[in-house]
């Protein structure tokens, strides 16, 4: 039923909400001895799966920071991890207003009237 | 070329500053620190803040942010005063306390926060802005 936009969109808004998840678990181990931040990519792997064909394949990859540590052997930085908080959402909220728009059209062509 | 650039771009500069008032901490902290006269002095922190190229960018020359280059120090030869009870005095009764001015320390703190709030409130608006595009085609 979903189209391959929809597919896509679905999984680019699992990855950013895995996204949103490590970036909410950097910052409360932000004072965690030997804590390295968590990112994720997915980025690549749904372009190369959109290009096949199937976005549903795609890979949700995670790995650590490679930013120097502090004496502790953490290395969250909270400005960085807010930027990622603030853009990850807007990411969000324009994923999820596409797949509004992909439905009002399936909505509009269903609906006889308006 | 990243989807929401102004981000990018004031993130840098809270990060930045943040390192900025690091260093003032840093400094703040060892505003008392005695050394032995023989020993350099505590050396203040100066962070060397540095324009990102923005060739890459769009148009190139805009949006490349900052960033802190390096840290340098200040004199290590600091302030000798006699303070011959001192344990570490030597046989003149001088030691050496760091070459720093705690109202010129506060007065770069007061700028590197403000400067902070600045970039803070850019990445606000921006993110008000971006809002009202995603929603352009809402009803």
């Amino acid at each position: 039923m979903l189209d391959l936009a929809m597919r896509a969109i679905q999984a680019s808004l699992d990855g950013l909400a895995a996204r949103q998840r490590i970036t909410a678990e950097n910052i409360a181990n932000v004072d965690t001895p030997g804590y390295l931040a968590g990112r994720i990519s997915f980025e690549n792997s749904l372009a190369e799966a959109i290009k096949d064909g199937d976005p549903t394949a795609s890979g949700i990859n995670p790995w650590h920071s490679l930013d120097p540590t502090r004496m502790n052997g953490n290395n969250v930085n909270v400005d960085d991890e807010n930027v990622s908080l603030v853009e990850t959402g807007l990411r969000f909220e324009l994923a999820v207003e596409s797949m509004n728009n992909k439905f009002r059209i399936l909505r509009d062509s269903i609906r006889r009237d308006t | 070329m990243a989807i929401f650039p102004v981000l990018h771009t004031s993130g840098s500069g809270l990060r930045t500053h943040r390192i900025w008032m690091d260093a003032i901490a840093d400094n703040i902290a060892n505003i008392n620190t005695v050394r032995p006269f023989d020993d350099d002095a505590f050396q203040a922190r100066f962070i060397v803040a540095q324009a990102v190229r923005s060739d890459n960018q769009d148009p190139p020359g805009v949006g490349g942010g900052s960033r802190a280059a390096a840290v340098l120090f200040g004199d290590a030869e600091g302030r000798i005063r006699y303070e011959p009870d001192h344990p570490y005095a030597n046989e003149q009764g001088l030691v050496r306390y760091p070459d720093m001015d705690l109202g010129d320390q506060m007065t770069q703190l007061l700028m590197a926060q403000r400067a902070y709030q600045m970039n803070l409130a850019v990445v606000d608006r921006a993110r008000d802005t971006y809002m009202q595009a995603i929603r352009i085609n809402g009803r």
